[in-house]
């Protein structure tokens, strides 16, 4: 009867940790996933600078500077290998490309020109779509640590391995202080 | 609420069978009842043989239903798109385009667990719909009023609504209800209508089509609310779409009382709608917009006051500047062309360094002498670059030039002014209140208008006579026809067959801008006599 009972919990326990590694294997591959969604829409914006860059380079001569950061950050970010690195190159890219877009309000001539308005829109959307993808990363991260955390969780993670901890994709320190700002001014900036 | 969105699985729902069993009766029912009607002897003669014969019956229901629920419910997307004349978005229109975008930002934001697509319908009402049928369409259908006036962020945070909807299941289950049970209701409705003595009968059968949308619940649309802040972290935006749909149209009408359960709001001022309390979260399939802007501005810490302030300001345009210089410009042929704005003279395509210009006065100076046309030039190549077209204008046979207006495409001549506009882009540049229309095109307008009003019999009298030029369109070389825009907007436009409009200098314009300060009837006619200033503009 002993002999039954142990042998039930032994069964359980074997139940529960195959279901718990299947759990974070697929957690694990989701995170993955999600990181090259966001590689997908980084390209794309790499892809969208020099376009841009070129089209506004005659129509902002005196904004050299400014231009030269967007190039620069963008080189950076391109060449960057590491996660942590990434992350960092990439903050900055983002930091100039929205200095440029606040500078290009102060030339309306830039406006009537339809190509650099779609250029624009596409950007805009670039930009929201790495927000979403760093979003849903972020989310999933959470929920792998938290899976990985978690009581009984912790004490199977450290007897195997294998599932290290991901780094989440953090916002700039600019954006950070975001929320302090009146609530009710939107990012709305296109139109 | 599940934490991310990869833990909305798609639930393979009891109701979806609860719906299946309820068809199921009601033919089996309603066979039973003809069954005993019609033989009920036999029933009371031989037991066994009733209940044989029931058997048959619900066999024959059971495969009824089952092709019933096959046919309606399949490709019911389609079906629904077809019915409400939605396309897909039109990547020569920027709005479309940006519509496009944000479809592909949201499905970012999902993980792309689910293909979407979306469509727009055309009108001026405002109101976004999803649909999700079995055979794995999902389709999100907005009109073009919706995604005319709402900025990028607001109508962000409508397809996320509409997204939601869709990942979570619930519009599965909602369009399933709509095909198995709504599409019979505008029938229903026309009965009701031109029934006679059938009214009382029909009327029943509306009120238990009403009560169907208590398998719609309300909850549903809040969940979604959430869900969408949650995707673009915005409670904000979707509290000003919510507000701005509900001081506007719906589109009551359009979306048919059938489809209603699907929409974002209802389409129909409903009064069970806006109450709360047990009986209305019943029978309602909408809950109170009131309540809903409430939550999401609790969300983002603002308040109803600031919203309205924020729609007052958006409605208030500034008026363009008539300060803008305008100048003549001499053509190869020696004759005066205009007057143009500086941007206009650019696009001319004989205009050059050495034309003469003249800003209206005795001065006659070369182009490059003065600072505005000259720095024009720099950027002049660039700006024609790819824009001219095969089409040549109908007037001067000169090549028309692609022009981007209220976000969609145009083309225009650069020597009369006229503008050529494609069947199927005139009603959204009607939607689109971007422009703001100075006074001159205001007193035209009326001008035009009045005119046209005193005129119309004795013109309609003489056309027999009238040589009328008949203009060949652009685009197909047929003959198009000189009409009115309609008998409310009197403004004499060239139609062609194929659909394209041909409008003499500013008679766009001012189409629009009758139409926006709604300038029609005998009421507009008074107000004119006291001011009668401009003289109506004709054909040169």
């Amino acid at each position: 009867m002993v002999g039954l009972i142990v042998l039930g919990c032994i069964g359980v326990i074997i139940a529960w940790g195959i279901v718990t590694f299947n759990r974070l294997v697929s957690l694990r591959n989701e995170v993955q996933n999600s990181w090259k969604q966001i590689d997908v829409q980084l390209k794309r914006r790499h892809d969208l600078i020099p376009n841009l860059v070129s089209v506004v380079k005659g129509t902002m001569e005196f904004e050299q500077d400014t231009l030269e950061k967007v190039i620069n950050a963008r080189a950076k970010a391109v060449s960057a290998g590491s996660v942590q690195e990434k992350v960092t190159a990439e903050n900055m890219l983002t930091q100039a490309l929205g200095k440029l877009f606040a500078v290009m309000e102060n030339y309306p001539q830039l406006r009537s020109n339809d190509n650099i308005m779609q250029l624009q829109e596409e950007l805009t959307s670039t930009e929201n779509r790495i927000g979403f993808a760093r979003q849903l990363y972020n989310d999933l991260v959470a929920q792998y640590r938290i899976k990985q955390e978690v009581f009984p969780n912790n004490i199977f993670v450290a007897f195997f391995g294998g599932f290290k901890k991901e780094v989440y994709f953090e916002a700039e320190e600019e954006a950070k202080k975001a929320p302090q700002a009146d609530i009710s001014i939107r990012r709305d900036s296109s139109h | 609420m599940p934490l991310t969105f990869i833990d909305i699985e798609r639930q393979k729902s009891w109701r979806i069978g609860l719906f299946f069993i309820i068809l199921l009766l009601m033919y089996f029912s309603s066979a039973m009842v003809i069954m005993l009607v019609a033989f009920g002897d036999i029933f009371a003669k031989d037991f066994l043989r009733g209940v044989f014969a029931s058997f048959y019956i619900f066999i024959i229901a059971a495969v009824l239903a089952f092709v019933h629920f096959y046919l309606l419910s399949y490709g019911v997307a389609q079906t629904i798109k077809e019915k409400l004349g939605a396309a897909d978005p039109d990547p020569e229109d920027e709005l479309h385009k940006r519509l496009h975008n944000i479809m592909a930002e949201i499905h970012v934001a999902t993980g792309k667990k689910r293909k979407m697509a979306c469509t727009v319908i055309p009108g001026q009402a405002m109101n976004a719909l999803a649909v999700d049928d079995f055979k794995g369409n999902a389709l999100i259908l907005i009109t073009e009023g919706l995604i005319s006036r709402l900025s990028r962020d607001q109508t962000e945070a409508v397809i996320a609504h509409e997204a939601y909807h869709i990942l979570s299941g619930d519009c599965r289950e909602s369009t399933l209800v709509v095909s198995l049970f709504g599409f019979s209701m505008p029938f229903i409705e026309k009965i009701m209508i031109y029934g006679g003595r059938a009214y009382i009968f029909s009327f029943i059968l509306f009120k238990l089509g009403n009560l169907l949308n208590m398998l719609i619940s309300r909850e549903r649309e809040y969940r979604a609310d959430a869900g969408a802040v949650r995707m673009t972290r915005n409670p904000l935006a979707l509290a000003e779409t919510l507000h701005l749909l509900s001081k506007n149209w719906r589109g009551t009408g359009l979306i048919g009382s059938d489809l209603e359960g699907l929409c974002i709001v209802n389409p129909r001022l409903d009064y069970l709608d806006e109450s709360e309390g047990f009986f209305a979260d019943l029978f309602s399939s909408h809950p109170p917009i009131r309540k809903r802007i409430e939550i999401l501005l609790a969300m983002a810490h603002a308040s109803v006051a600031e919203l309205e302030a924020k729609r007052r300001q958006n409605e208030e345009k500034p008026l363009p500047k008539e300060t803008e210089k305008k100048y003549y410009a001499l053509d190869a042929q020696y004759v005066w062309q205009g007057p143009f704005a500086v941007a206009e003279l650019a696009a001319l395509p004989w205009f050059s360094t050495l034309t003469w210009v003249s800003d209206g006065s005795e001065t006659i100076t070369k182009a490059s002498e003065i600072p505005a046309c000259s720095a024009l030039f720099k950027t002049r190549i660039k700006q024609t670059e790819g824009r001219t077209t095969d089409y040549l204008c109908p007037v001067c046979q000169q090549q028309l030039i692609k022009q981007h207006y209220e976000q969609t495409r145009i083309y225009q001549c650069n020597y009369c002014g006229g503008t050529l506009v494609d069947g199927d882009k005139l009603p959204r540049i009607i939607i689109r209140h971007e422009n703001a229309w100075s006074e001159k095109i205001k007193a035209q307008a009326r001008a035009t208008l009045k005119e046209n009003q005193q005129s119309y019999i004795i013109h309609s009298a003489k056309q027999g006579k009238n040589k009328i030029v008949s203009l060949r369109c652009p685009k197909c070389k047929a003959i198009m026809w000189r009409t009115f825009y309609s008998y409310a907007y009197l403004i004499e436009i060239d139609r062609c067959i194929c659909g394209a409009m041909w409008f003499d200098k500013d008679e766009l314009s001012m189409l629009q801008c009758m139409i926006e300060n709604k300038m029609a009837g005998e009421d507009f006619g008074k107000e004119d006599s006291k001011e009668d200033r401009t003289p109506p503009v004709s054909r040169q």
